[in-house]
């Protein structure tokens, strides 16, 4: 059965985005991550405009993060404190995205910029994914060999910033501008790549601010909320890229695609999971990668041209 | 269509003054198309009737979508990986051409002929660089280079760059990538039939309408041609617009964008919610 969106301008059959939901969910349920380094690649590759994708993949990851941050929220295990720094710096990073990406989309760039991106940041947190946790597995196979955790470290230059601030949630005494800076970053990335950024932001949460891992689930989801909304309202209200129908498709296919997915990913050891995550964002990486490089079937490219027009 | 036929044939039982005066008239089936929520393409049918129509006579009919501005790149390699580069402005190119025959094209009538009065998507094409190639050489060093730099365009009064630095084969690639385009979305199409010639000067021709076709207005020209020259035609206007959900939405977002970013917004998060009362009691 196939459905017209209105705002893609594309005709889909429904069952296929039903099921990219289901499968895109699925995994995010499992790896606990929001998916949407899977999904907008994936919406790219059944037709939907780049533009529509980035922006739709933000709307669908506002409801899969309300979903997952109430639990959060009722255990406690969410720092708000830290969650409000991350989204000052998110915010202004999600509105400086939202600009690059009209300014990047008028020099008939934006393919290649998402597709660096995607390469860039997957392959380095993959790759550092995958080293970690292959030695994480290695560890627990030979128990006997020097089990003890590393001793935390200092956080090095991070301890002498100025601006510090008593995070009691986390238990930590640092300084703002860090998070405030992280939370930039990811902003921007929002905006840019159509993610939620949560395979940036937790790892940076965990070894750059030291988080307790109870908390920074939580403190992801919270920020992620705000950002990803923000961003889907600065696209909808300035470049016109916002499918609703297509959003809530794939919003109906997700969230119950990551009940299974959580329920799968109960069976599996935390390390093999991590390493499996790390396998499949290589593997998006990889083939981001090979598209740049591979002779494309038409050497040219049809871009429309005028200012507030649709990809 | 019934009364585009009724109408057809009270055109055609007109008295006719000149006896000898080829004419041609025509008139769709539809006046607008509807692109609804289940829209997977449509078929269009136009009805028309010929005064004087005789055994060599053949008819062209082609329905041209709204222009629309384009900027075609060309992808080149540069540290491996493929870069668009080299642009090459388009005004007011039709987004959907198609054309339907009596007999195949290119036995209607002679291609310089075709050239002339802008029939076929190669005519169409090329009358369009025709237009653009002033504004072209105002920044004919960007295309030639090759490079993608954009370098100040000359001033319209100064010495433009020479003529001959837009060299006629890179454009006409251009113009074959904005056909090769066309075709893959069936949004251009040249069929080799398409019109059939019914009795007592009557004829009937179906176009088809691609799942991709574009919003806006419409205009079907329909051409008699005698010995391989047009000597008379007719247009009638086609409007494809949305309708239902899907113009709601469209319309909702362009014309109110604030407010439809918020409603996502709000959707989006009461989808979350719903999700979390239904999987999240414990």
């Amino acid at each position: 059965m196939q459905i017209y969106l209105p705002i893609a301008e594309i005709s889909v059959n429904i069952f296929l985005l039903l099921g990219l939901g289901l499968g895109v969910g699925f995994l995010s349920g499992m790896f606990g991550v929001g998916g949407g380094f899977l999904m907008t690649p994936l919406l790219i590759f059944i037709g939907v405009p780049p533009a529509v994708a980035v922006s739709t993949g933000a709307n669908q990851i506002i409801a899969s993060s309300t979903s997952g941050v109430f639990p959060h929220w009722k255990r406690k295990t969410l720092d708000l404190k830290m969650g409000v720094l991350l989204l000052i710096g998110g915010s202004s990073g999600s509105i400086a995205g939202v600009q690059l990406f009209a300014l990047l989309r008028g020099m008939g760039q934006i393919d290649l910029i998402i597709s660096l991106s995607y390469v860039g940041f997957l392959g380095i947190v993959g790759g550092l994914m995958m080293i970690e946790s292959v030695r994480a597995i290695i560890r627990a196979a030979n128990p006997d060999k020097s089990g003890g955790r590393r001793s935390l470290r200092k956080r090095g230059w991070i301890d002498r910033l100025p601006f510090k601030m008593r995070f009691p949630a986390s238990g930590l005494y640092i300084s703002v501008i860090p998070p405030v800076a992280i939370g930039f970053f990811v902003g921007t990335l929002v905006a840019i790549m159509g993610v939620a950024g949560g395979f940036i932001m937790v790892p940076a949460m965990i070894y750059m601010l030291r988080m307790p891992t109870n908390v920074v689930v939580g403190t992801s989801l919270f920020q992620i909320l705000f950002v990803t909304a923000l961003t889907t309202f600065l696209q909808a209200a300035q470049n016109q890229t916002v499918d609703i129908l297509l959003a809530l498709l794939l919003t109906v296919g997700g969230v119950i695609g990551a009940q299974f997915g959580a329920r799968a990913g109960r069976n599996v050891k935390a390390e093999e999971l991590r390493a499996l995550l790390a396998a499949l964002v290589l593997a998006v990486c990889l083939k981001m990668g090979w598209d740049l490089v591979v002779t494309p079937s038409d050497l040219f490219t049809i871009l429309p041209r005028g200012a507030g027009e649709g990809f | 269509m019934i009364a585009a036929l009724l109408l057809a044939l009270g055109l055609q039982g007109q008295p006719q003054i000149a006896t000898e005066a080829p004419g041609i008239v025509a008139a769709l089936t539809q006046e607008t198309v509807e692109i609804r929520e289940d829209f997977d393409g449509a078929e269009l049918v136009l009805y028309g009737a010929t005064r004087g129509l005789t055994i060599q006579d053949e008819i062209v009919v082609v329905l041209r979508g709204p222009g629309r501005d384009l900027r075609v790149m060309q992808k080149s390699r540069s540290f491996g990986i493929w870069v668009n580069s080299a642009p090459l402005e388009f005004d007011d190119v039709p987004s959907y051409y198609a054309i339907a025959t009596s007999l195949p094209l290119e036995t209607i009538a002679h291609p310089d002929e075709l050239e002339r009065s802008g029939i076929g998507l190669q005519a169409m094409l090329e009358a369009n660089a025709r237009a653009m190639e002033a504004s072209w050489l105002l920044r004919a060093s960007t295309v030639v280079d090759g490079a993608g730099e954009t370098n100040p365009p000359a001033e319209p009064g100064e010495q433009a760059e020479p003529p001959a630095l837009i060299r006629q084969d890179r454009v006409s690639e251009y113009l074959d990538a904005i056909a090769r385009a066309g075709r893959r979305d069936d949004v251009f199409a040249e069929a080799q039939r398409g019109v059939e010639i019914l009795d007592g000067g009557l004829f009937r021709a179906t176009i088809a309408l691609p799942p991709l076709t574009p919003v806006g207005n419409y205009v079907a020209e329909v051409y008699l041609f005698r010995g391989g020259r047009p000597i008379a035609s007719r247009s009638a206007s086609l409007r494809v617009e949305k309708a239902g959900i899907e113009r709601f939405f469209f319309e909702f977002a362009h014309d109110l964008p604030v407010l439809y970013g918020l409603f996502c917004v709000l959707m989006a998060m009461i989808a979350g919610y719903i999700a979390n009362l239904a999987f999240n009691r414990r």
